[in-house]
């Protein structure tokens, strides 16, 4: 059994500091490797679409839930997207009950902004009738175990819900909306396949998909949000500070790994057929 | 609002054959499926597949007791907390906690503190946090289970293991572990554990009407069905330690 803590012993500090100036991490991998994604989706009868996603130790599951409501006044013709998360006290010692703490919002946060930049759902297919109703999705991040670098897990864990999902196709009748029997899935609303890239960063070192232990050590953290051609959202956090040639190199190395994880998961391969 | 409307409850809940409308007999279980140590960070876990719920739940302790004012003296204390996604039912659930999942939490972790030693750790807390993420009816009874091995998964003394299951009625016919659609639509549902070190009652409620022959009737049924259960559960956690035995002799 893994004893967590807030603070991690001197000893392993050194340890994992001293292997990455070697360009060697304490799980083998290299400095710009990712740990191993496993998905499935479409878990949850209840839901309109589901993913429980796993990254090394990491496992978030989402779920997709719809509402129908007005749209907002300066956005007449597009449908509304929630994105929420929720650190589980289930899922670490380190969580602790309560209303959402900043680390759960910035998760939600920087997976939102991520995916709404992209212009990866199309808002105005989530419309019923202009300025009257349109859907409300709510997409729902649960984290089931910490092992370190949440954010990446959580946008794949969005991205792949999304895609799966299927949430009944409304038409515009008299006295409202009704449903036409068929369904709007994952390929209807999803252009683009945006991706969280997250960094770390250790005396100088910059690497990729930090574990729980490296995320412990770690001065600091940067995300970048890419789809194929464009950089969606960044977030720094942490106290760690980058050079602009840093920030310019992470930025090419994110377009780099987002591509081959692209074709690695092959997104689509999600998508229902419910109809 | 959504667009569908749940479907009109189904006005027979029992089909020409006798059988159930998923196709069960009067006793019979839904299909379980259950698995220990399933959070890494946890100090013990399991996770449960009862028909369609899905229940994850892991256990700390004994740990320091926030807030503090809590701590007893002379014992320790336990805590539940019984949660469910918001993505769990038909109608997108709100976050925040409600009546009723303080309740059952209130009611799981009664019927867990008489396994346990709790007098053996002053001053400290045991806490139990369990996730439905997916419900179809009987979550209490499917949480509790899974508690009770996700305790024993920590290695936490106990003094047995604790078993729920339900029993209710439809259209006048007793039967065992309601589905969702046969607890709302049905005539009266009666979740029960036990605690099998004393092979008490140590969970029980229920709503609806039956009479004093049914009560004594519906109570051998749920035990009958408890005990089908508790072979699983000393299965699931059997199975944990004969693969470590294997890890080590591989």
């Amino acid at each position: 059994m893994m004893d967590i803590k807030r603070v991690i012993s001197t000893i392993e500090k050194n340890y994992i500091k001293n292997n990455l100036k070697k360009e060697e991490r304490i799980d083998g991998r290299g400095l710009w490797d990712y740990r191993d994604f496993n998905i499935k989706t479409n878990t949850i009868a209840s839901a309109e679409g589901s993913s429980e996603v796993t990254l090394g130790d990491t496992k978030i599951i989402t779920g997709i839930k719809y509402e129908i409501g007005e749209p907002f006044p300066d956005l007449p013709n597009k449908g509304v997207c929630t994105i929420m998360a929720e650190l589980l006290p289930l899922a670490s010692p380190l969580f602790e009950r309560g209303p959402p703490d900043e680390e759960s919002i910035e998760l939600a946060r920087v997976v939102d902004r991520g995916i709404r930049h992209a212009d990866c759902i199309q808002a105005e297919k989530l419309c019923i009738k202009e300025e009257k109703c349109v859907y409300i999705l709510f997409v729902d991040m649960y984290v089931i175990n910490h092992g370190g670098n949440m954010i990446d897990c959580g946008s794949v864990s969005a991205l792949s819900a999304l895609i799966s999902s299927h949430i009944p196709e409304g038409k515009w009748m008299e006295n409202g909306p009704e449903w036409t029997g068929e369904y709007i899935t994952g390929k209807d609303i999803i252009k683009d396949l945006p991706l969280a890239i997250t960094f770390g960063k250790i005396d100088n070192i910059l690497f990729l998909d930090p574990s729980l232990p490296e995320e412990l050590v770690s001065e600091g953290r940067i995300t970048m949000s890419v789809t194929e051609d464009e950089i969606t959202s960044i977030q720094k956090s942490g106290a760690a500070t980058y050079t602009l040639d840093e920030i310019k190199m992470l930025g090419e190395k994110s377009f780099e790994i987002a591509e081959k994880l692209r074709k690695e998961l092959n997104f689509w391969q999600y998508s229902t057929n419910k109809k | 609002m959504t667009l569908l409307i749940q479907d009109e409850y189904p006005k027979k809940l029992l089909r020409d054959d006798g059988k159930r409308l998923d196709g069960r007999g009067k006793t019979d279980l839904r299909p379980i499926k259950m698995e220990v140590d399933v959070i890494k960070n946890a100090d013990g876990s399991a996770y449960i597949e009862w028909g369609n719920n899905k229940i994850y739940a892991s256990v700390y302790g004994p740990r320091e007791v926030h807030p503090h004012h809590l701590a007893k003296p002379d014992r320790g204390i336990l805590r539940v907390f019984y949660r469910m996604a918001t993505f769990s039912v038909f109608e997108r659930k709100r976050p925040a906690p409600g009546r009723r999942e303080k309740e059952i939490s209130m009611v799981i972790s009664e019927c867990l503190e008489p396994v346990l030693f709790l007098e053996l750790y002053p001053g400290t807390s045991f806490e139990i946090f369990i996730e439905v993420v997916d419900a179809d009816g009987g979550t209490r009874c499917a949480s509790t289970t899974v508690a009770a091995l996700a305790l024993a998964d920590a290695g936490i003394p106990m003094r047995s293991l604790v078993t729920s299951c339900a029993v209710g009625k439809i259209e006048g016919q007793l039967i065992t572990d309601l589905s969702g659609i046969e607890d709302k639509a049905g005539e009266s549902d009666m979740p029960c554990a036990i605690s099998w070190f004393n092979d008490e009652i140590s969970l029980l409620q229920f709503d609806g009407k039956m009479n004093r022959a049914e009560l004594d009737e519906s109570l051998n049924m749920v035990r009958n069905a408890m005990e089908k259960i508790y072979e699983m559960q000393l299965d699931t956690l059997k199975q944990k330690y004969i693969q470590i035995q294997e890890q080590n002799e591989g």
